[in-house]
């Protein structure tokens, strides 16, 4: 009946020595301090932490002899009876003590069951001293953030182009990551709507897609034509169109050739004079046929502007049947009659010391050109057509309407005290008082008898005659045509507002024309004063489609719309705004 | 100084000193890359695209092409590293070229853009790539500045050496420590238990460890007057230790950015995929 | 009582055992005398479960007894079923103490004192050899042994190993590896310190002094040993220390002696040399048959066929032809001529002069590790600057030798009978010159260990060799149309010195104007500047030094010190002067390289003033690289630590181009000034590793590489003998997954060497793999060269050959 204390220790390589001793005592220490008779050498128990005391043959008593307490299988207590019979496993610290019985003896088993330290706890030491664990593996990073973007930036836009154009908010925002820049101000409805344009996967942007919107753009010219007329590329362009044909852009004269987006919000970019010049410099080369000359550039190489009259194209500097008797320079003359009339009517109508342009030509509503001057409010200003009084009321002759300018008269002659005085040829306007007038004009006449008066009347040296051109058909007279063309230029674009800043006479040589038969358009040496082309250092550089309309039609030229709220505003955009 | 040659059995004999990758053939590598970026700058003043200079016109694309393929190219350089293949190659010459032509895709990728930025998964993957170069130059700097530190920190000792150090020191101590009061052996225990390799990554990299356990027990048992040797031993212990961390540290620093590195350049590999296929897909 | 016997086969080895089977095969009346208590002794002293090869595979066995490579306790196993089966009578605790009488009648007398009589004795006792005893009282105590098999079955014991050796510095590490044990374990050395064993071994002995698991007891002899306790004689009086076991290791005396007292002769006195041998293995004592490793073969294979052919031979089987008789057959299979093996053999030993004294048991062997070649006129037979160890011997016809590089057109002849490719063999250096077959010629290539033990066995090969080999040698040094003739004088005056590392050859500012030939090692020159040394040049075999003073007269004008353990010939000033006065030209050449080595003096002075401090780390790196053994390396890994990274890329190449396993240790190694010297092979000139190979699976291959083919057995010599601990025994682990299953889906342990858990979780059970050595073969084969440089991504890592490495070069760059 004793104690037989059996020590295990382990090796490296993992084999177990047993070491025995038989202790034929009563009681036990169990504790670090080495007079213990189970001394542990471990830090974690008290030097004299406990005893077993032998209480019978078989059950033994363990005793904390401190504060701090030990394990019976797993519960922490600070004292114990074990049957040793029936065993137990005490835990000290890193210890375990099983307490079995065998032969007589109670068996106490003792075993390290921690390690002496952490340092000797084996680890794979390439992971220890290596990031691993301390950071999400690399690989699996990598696959996360493939399948994040993939799935975010590329199935999700797919799948929502396969739902077809009706979307939700959310779809159209998922695919709007795709796009590589804000549409320009005038597409900016369709930023959160590729398929407007993008209507097939894999097929760049056709022309039917802008067509669907843009219906009534009128063709340039032919396509056959316009193939013919195109400049044969260079080596090097025509490589560039090889390969783009083979990813199947589409082919030069494309719309979105000249009509890039996705190129940032505000106007699309102007279009480059070189996409016009590209043929037409050089386009008789290739059309023997056409009527246009060559034009490669407005300051230097561009043809004389040849206006049309009626249905022909004139040559500058001609004389025009205009079908009326007006020297411009009487009328302008600062010192003649007409200025000294001019000065005696101001009171009445605003004229300055002489007459100026803007008296008699009305610019049309939109501003870009004028109105055909009228004979009641321009010319009837001063020239009268006055006939007869009545009663203090003056009657006129209607003017343009000779039928009713015979009977009116011979409605007014019979019942005149005297004859008008007719034959003492005509009157200046100014040269008596109003009332003189009529009465020194028609009085005489009224005498002699009505045919006479209308035969006066419709004579060279009659009141019409003195602007309007007569031939006499039987017993009337016809009055030749008055022809103002509103529109000289039928395939360029001029727009007077722009010119604002200039007078008439800048460009007009009216002061000098004696004939109203003078062409007084200017020439297109007098628009480069200030217009060259697009590159040019002129002061005004002008790239063809300032004039000129690529989708010909008469309105006023393509100019990319202004942006929607922008205040920014390059050189460009001015022109386009005095244009309008 | 000799270049490499080779032997006559055409066996490839570096040359008898050193060159690190950066200067490696006389940066033969950053005067390629150079030529390189100077070509696509000089492509792109003189390249005449309408409207504008951007991804969409021929040089745009061809940029784009080029840059592309650096950038898969580049990846290789993990495979090419691990597939221990037969052959006349250096990866020595690989990193530098890795190295020099990355850093040249600053400049044609950039310029590929046409600066054209925004929110979109082009601009994405132009910010991946622009992520992985920073990351990479953070691995050059670290590259350059950190072996010798390292070097001279283990001084010919071994990781298994240390560790090694450290159980021998621990074992002693334990045994030193048996005579102590508890409350001093408390102390110890806790210096035992404690894990080197412990802490997160911040420790790793700042290499600060406060309430290091050994650290305490040193005071603890100083203040306390306590045994010479425990003393004498913690001390070395935590000279090891000291050691040690830096040790972990620099590795730490030398490792750590390739975990940006890699896995933004997989992210980035992915938004080229989508960012090309989107590209035709609305073409 | 005297039992008499026909046949007394002495040692149970696999020769011994396998001719006492036959013997009881052929029913003849036979006694095995085996001295332990277990047959083959050697074999079970090998540790448990340690994997038995079976090499040459293309050695057929014809043996009663049936072996193949496995596990000891299975071969071991198998030959005591088959012992018994055959009935062999086995006579175990049996000792020899003498042989005494002629054949036919002689009579063995045991340690026990028992008699036996034989007809005849067939001696196959090893080379193991007895362990030397301790002498002094009560060495005869049972805790006295001679050997541990298992260091962990001994618990809380007092235990004292005598002995400096290897062996007994082991044992004392085992007994104390492991605390649990607490075993106390003392050390006795006679000496003052541990010369004889590794250096790798005293470290890790003195490590553990420290840690005080093991006492070391210097100048310390045992006095007398008692039950529990042991006497101590030490330089100051006795000691007694408690003592619960005492291992003796003291080295084991070899059975020489013994075989010499039997009246048997060996071929030479040399320590390599073995006993005389007809073609029956019958030695120079009639009626005693010599077999297994004694008689020169160490391998299981070759024992257990003479074993058997012996038995035949004593039997009256005199047509009987030896196992290795296919393998020669085919060695002169290609010739035209047909002769017999037999006649071919005598050819050769005839024709060539080294092989003249050479028995046909001797040349049968000899010829086994060596090649037999016909070579066309001016077909070449090496190039100059191939690498190579081997030497060449004309058995029919000439060669011509290269002596010009640059004019391949003027040659000198060497004569049929003599032998060629001797640098090679002594310096392990590259090709001196090329060499073409002059006339139609048969040359024989013998490989450098069988001229090894060539030159142990026939001292006359030894001095012919040696002659020719300095001729040689200063005729390819010196050239400039010197003959043999011309330098007769000079080499009968001249005398090989063997350096130890360290020993001045040369002094600087003493007088002297011998001139002094590197055979064997390296040297380095060093010159005092400002009070230090500083290195100069390394000079490896092959180059000489002393000519400045010899022709500027004057005192030496720097210290020229051997690097490593080197062997140089010195010829004396006067006979050497003579020598220049009738050959201007080599007045010239000597005139030239005097310039040259004085260029780098001045050199190094200039520096040295502007520059001290770049000198200064200049010369203390080459002296720290020249003390890690670079001074006998042909090609090293040297890693710049302000490179690297430490990615260990090269680790993992190297495992990857070689079955998973890596051969270096980027972290292990010396540090000096950063630059670092990886635990990996150095391929040294002389390899430490070819020494003891038993299957002579060592080999230097055609780049200079050194390289273990598959013949290796795994026994762990070259391990034990490397001094830079660059060999590591290991088996080789399971194939792993494509690199690309782990680069995308992380599919096994990934590149480079996998670690232990995955080798033990993957390797298939049941099949046991042996463990090999494995070392650095610089990639040998693999185009592109070593693995670990072309891997290493900063440019860290390079292989350079020392004389390139420590080139004057290093310092121009460093300083320009």
């Amino acid at each position: 009946m004793a104690f037989l204390i059996r020590s295990v220790t382990q090796t490296a390589d993992g084999r177990e020595i047993v070491r025995d001793t038989r202790m034929e005592k009563d009681v036990l220490g169990i504790g670090r301090a080495a007079e213990n008779e189970i001394s542990l050498p471990d830090l974690s128990v008290d030097p004299r932490h406990a005893r077993i005391e032998m209480r019978d043959g078989r059950r033994v008593a363990v005793i904390a002899n401190g504060t701090l307490g030990f394990e019976v299988d797993g519960r922490s207590t600070r004292n114990t009876v074990i049957d040793s019979a029936k065993g137990a496993e005490l835990g000290f610290g890193g210890h375990r003590i099983t307490v079995a019985h065998d032969g007589d003896d109670v068996t106490l088993t003792i075993k390290r069951v921690d390690a002496v330290s952490d340092a000797e706890e084996d680890r794979d030491e390439a992971a220890a001293f290596s990031l691993e664990g301390k950071l999400p593996g690399r690989r699996l990073t990598a696959w996360a953030l493939v399948a994040a973007v993939l799935i975010g930036f590329l199935a999700i836009p797919v799948w929502t182009f396969m739902q077809g154009p009706e979307k939700t908010i959310y779809e159209r925002q998922a695919q709007h990551s795709w796009s590589s820049g804000p549409l320009s101000a005038a597409h900016h409805s369709l930023e959160n709507n590729c398929e407007s344009c993008h209507t097939q996967a894999f097929v760049s942007v056709r022309d039917e897609a802008c067509a669907s919107c843009h219906k009534d753009v009128h063709n340039h010219a032919p396509p056959d034509r316009i193939a013919g007329a195109r400049a044969k590329p260079t080596a090097w362009k025509s490589l560039l169109q090889t390969v783009a044909r083979t990813f199947g852009k589409p082919g030069p004269g494309a719309c979105v050739d000249c009509h890039t987006e996705h190129e940032g919000a505000g106007r699309m970019a102007e279009t480059k004079q070189a996409f016009c010049t590209d043929c037409h410099a050089t386009l008789r080369q290739r059309l023997a046929d056409t009527k246009l000359p060559d034009a490669g550039d407005f300051g230097t190489a561009h043809p004389q502007f040849r206006p049309t009259y009626g249905q022909t194209r004139v040559a500058m500097a001609t004389q025009i049947p205009s079908g009326l008797k007006f020297p411009h320079d009487l009328h302008l003359n600062t010192s003649g009659g007409v200025a000294r009339m001019a000065q005696t009517l101001r009171g009445r109508y605003p004229f300055g010391e002489a007459l100026d342009c803007k008296d008699c030509h009305k610019p049309s509503a939109d501003g870009v050109r004028f109105r055909p001057v009228e004979m009641e409010s321009s010319c009837g200003m001063c020239h009268s057509l006055a006939y007869d009084n009545v009663g203090g009321t003056v009657r006129t002759l209607r003017h343009g309407d000779v039928a009713q300018a015979i009977a009116d008269l011979r409605a007014s002659t019979h019942r005149a005290s005297r004859p008008p005085a007719l034959d003492g040829g005509r009157r200046r306007p100014g040269q008596y008082a109003q009332r003189q007038v009529y009465s020194a004009y028609f009085g005489p006449a009224a005498q002699r008898g009505s045919d006479y008066a209308v035969r006066a009347l419709f004579s060279q040296s009659g009141a019409c005659a003195e602007c309007h051109t007569l031939t006499p058909a039987g017993g009337s007279w016809t009055v030749a045509p008055v022809v103002q063309p509103g529109r000289y230029l039928m395939h360029g674009w001029f727009d007077h507002r722009a010119h604002q800043t200039e007078t008439c006479a800048s460009c007009h040589k009216a002061g000098a024309s004696g004939s109203a038969a003078d062409l007084l358009l200017p020439g297109i040496e007098t628009c480069r004063t200030c217009h060259g082309g697009e590159a040019s250092k002129a002061e005004v550089p002008s790239g063809c489609a300032m004039c000129h309309s690529y989708h010909a039609d008469d309105g006023a030229p393509w100019v990319p719309s202004r942006p929607v709220g922008r205040i920014r505003e390059d050189a460009a955009s001015n022109r386009g705004r005095e244009r309008r | 100084m000799r270049d490499r040659d080779l032997d006559r059995r055409g066996r490839v004999r570096e040359a008898a000193m050193h060159e690190g990758f950066l200067r490696h053939r006389n940066f033969r590598w950053l005067k390629i890359a150079t030529a390189l970026s100077l070509a696509a700058i000089a492509g792109y003043g003189f390249a005449d695209v309408t409207p504008r200079p951007n991804g969409g016109s021929w040089y745009g694309y061809t940029l784009g092409t080029v840059a592309v393929l650096l950038i898969l190219w580049l990846t290789l350089l993990g495979v090419r590293k691990r597939w221990m293949t037969r052959g006349r190659w250096s990866l020595k010459a690989w990193t530098s070229a890795h190295v020099y032509l990355g850093l040249s895709l600053i400049v044609t990728a950039t310029l590929h853009t046409g600066f054209q930025l925004g929110w979109n998964v082009h601009t994405l993957a132009w910010a991946l790539m622009m992520l992985v170069i920073l990351s990479g130059i953070w691995g050059i700097v670290a590259y350059a500045a950190l072996p010798k530190a390292l070097s001279s920190n283990r001084e010919e000792l071994t990781q298994t050496q240390m560790l090694e150090g450290l159980r021998a020191i621990d074992r002693q101590l334990h045994e030193a420590a048996q005579p102590l009061a508890p409350s001093q052996a408390a102390l110890v225990q806790k210096s035992l238990e404690q894990n080197v390799f412990a802490g997160g990554l911040f420790r790793r990299l700042s290499g600060r460890h406060r309430g290091c356990a050994t650290a305490k027990a040193l005071r603890g048992i100083r203040r306390e007057g306590g045994q010479e040797k425990v003393q004498s031993l913690l001390e070395r212990k935590s000279g090891m230790l000291a050691r040690l961390r830096r040790h972990l540290q620099l590795k730490a620093m030398l490792e750590v950015w390739l975990y940006v590195h890699v896995p933004a350049t997989f992210a980035l590999i992915a938004a080229l995929t989508a960012h090309i296929v989107s590209v035709f897909f609305f073409w | 009582m005297a039992d008499r016997v026909r046949i007394a086969i002495v040692g149970s080895g696999p020769a011994g055992l396998s001719a006492a089977a036959r013997a009881a095969q052929l029913g003849l009346s036979h006694v095995l005398l085996e001295k332990t208590d277990h047959l083959s002794d050697t074999i079970y002293k090998y540790q448990k479960g340690k994997h038995v090869m079976a090499t040459p595979s293309a050695l057929v066995l014809r043996s009663d007894l049936d072996f193949d490579a496995g596990k000891r306790e299975i071969v071991l196993g198998t030959w005591d079923d088959q012992t018994a089966k055959h009935k062999v009578n086995v006579r175990h605790k049996s000792e020899i103490k003498a042989i005494e009488g002629e054949a036919g009648a002689f009579v063995l007398t045991l340690t026990d004192g028992a008699k036996i009589e034989a007809e005849t004795v067939v001696l196959a006792i090893g080379t193991q050899g007895n362990p030397n005893l301790v002498r002094c009282p009560g060495a005869s105590l049972p805790h006295v042994q001679y050997q541990l098999d298992d260091p962990g079955e001994y618990v809380d014991e007092h235990i004292t190993v005598i002995g400096s050796g290897d062996a007994g510095i082991e044992n004392a590490l085992g007994l104390a590896a492991d605390s649990a044990q607490g075993n106390t374990v003392t050390i006795l050395n006679r000496s003052g310190d541990f010369a004889r064993a590794k250096g790798a071994n005293v470290k890790l002995l003195n490590e553990a002094a420290e840690r005080g698991r093991i006492t070391i007891r210097l100048e310390t002899t045992p006095a007398e040993i008692r039950p529990g306790e042991m006497v101590l004689e030490t330089r100051d009086g006795q000691e007694t220390i408690r003592c619960d076991r005492v291992i003796a290791r003291m080295g084991s005396a070899a059975p020489r002696a013994f075989i010499e007292s039997c009246g048997i002769e060996f071929s030479s006195p040399d320590r390599e040399a073995f006993p005389k041998l007809s073609p029956t293995f019958e030695s120079t004592k009639p009626g005693i048959f010599v077999i297994g490793a004694l008689a020169g073969y160490p391998l299981i294979k070759h024992c257990m066929n003479q074993g058997h052919d012996v038995i035949e031979f004593i039997n009256g089987n005199k047509g009987l032809k030896p196992a290795d008789e296919p393998l020669l057959e085919a060695k002169f299979a290609k010739f035209r001529a047909r002769r017999s093996v037999d006649e071919w053999l005598e050819l050769l030993r005839s024709n060539v002069s080294i092989l003249n004294e050479l028995s046909p048991l001797q040349m049968r062997e000899f010829m086994l590790d060596s090649e037999v070649r016909a070579y066309k006129p001016d077909e070449v037979i090496f190039e100059r600057n191939d690498p190579g160890s081997s030497l060449f011997a004309i058995a029919q016809g000439n060669v011509l030798v290269e002596v010009d590089k640059d004019n391949p057109r003027i040659t000198v002849p060497i004569a049929q009978g003599s032998v060629f490719g001797e640098v090679g063999l002594i310096s392990g250096r590259r090709r001196g010159a090329t060499i073409r077959a002059g006339e139609n010629a048969v040359i024989v290539e013998v490989s450098r260990t069988a001229a090894l033990k060539l030159m142990a066995s026939v001292p006359a090969a030894k001095r012919a060799l040696t002659r020719i080999s300095i001729e040689r040698q200063l005729l390819q040094m010196f050239g400039s149309g010197l003959t043999a003739a011309d330098l007769a004088e000079v080499i009968d005056a001249s005398e090989v010195l063997t350096v130890p590392a360290g020993k001045h050859i040369i002094t600087e500012g003493e007088d002297g104007q011998d001139i002094f030939v590197i055979r064997v090692g390296s040297m380095i020159i060093e010159k005092q500047v400002g009070g230090k040394p500083v290195f100069l040049n390394y000079l490896p075999a092959g180059s000489y030094v002393g000519e400045i003073a010899l022709v500027n007269g004057g005192k030496r004008t720097a210290t020229v010190k051997a690097a490593i353990k080197s062997e140089v010939i010195r010829l004396p000033g006067e006979a050497f002067l003579r020598l220049l006065k009738a050959k201007p030209r080599l007045l010239d050449k000597l005139r030239a390289d005097v310039a040259d080595r004085q260029n780098i003096n001045s050199f190094i002075e200039s520096r040295k003033d502007s520059f001290s401090g770049v000198v200064d780390m200049y010369s203390a790196t080459a002296g720290f690289l020249i003390e890690n053994g670079i001074g006998e390396a042909t090609d090293v890994l040297l890693i710049d630590e302000n490179l690297c990274v430490g990615c260990d890329n090269c680790e993992k190449a190297c495992a990857d181009s070689h079955e998973g396993l890596s051969r270096l240790d980027r972290e292990a190694g010396r540090t000096y000034a950063h630059l670092h010297v990886p635990t990996s092979c150095r391929h040294c000139e002389h390899p430490h590793c070819m020494a003891d190979c038993p299957p002579n699976a060592i080999h230097r291959g055609p780049d200079g590489e050194v390289f273990i083919d598959e013949k290796c057995i795994g026994c762990g010599n070259c391990q034990r003998n490397c001094p830079y601990g660059v060999i590591r025994m290991d088996s080789v682990p399971p194939k792993k997954p494509p690199i690309f299953a782990w680069l995308l889906l992380g599919l096994g342990p990934g590149p480079g060497e996998p670690n232990k858990a995955w080798k033990y979780k993957d390797k298939k059970d049941g099949v046991e793999k042996p463990k090999k050595a494995i070392k650095c073969d610089m990639c040998a084969g693999i185009k592109g060269g070593p693995a670990c440089v072309r891997a290493c991504p900063t440019g860290a890592a390079i292989r350079v050959a020392p004389e390139k490495f420590l080139g004057v070069a290093r310092l121009e760059r460093e300083t320009d």
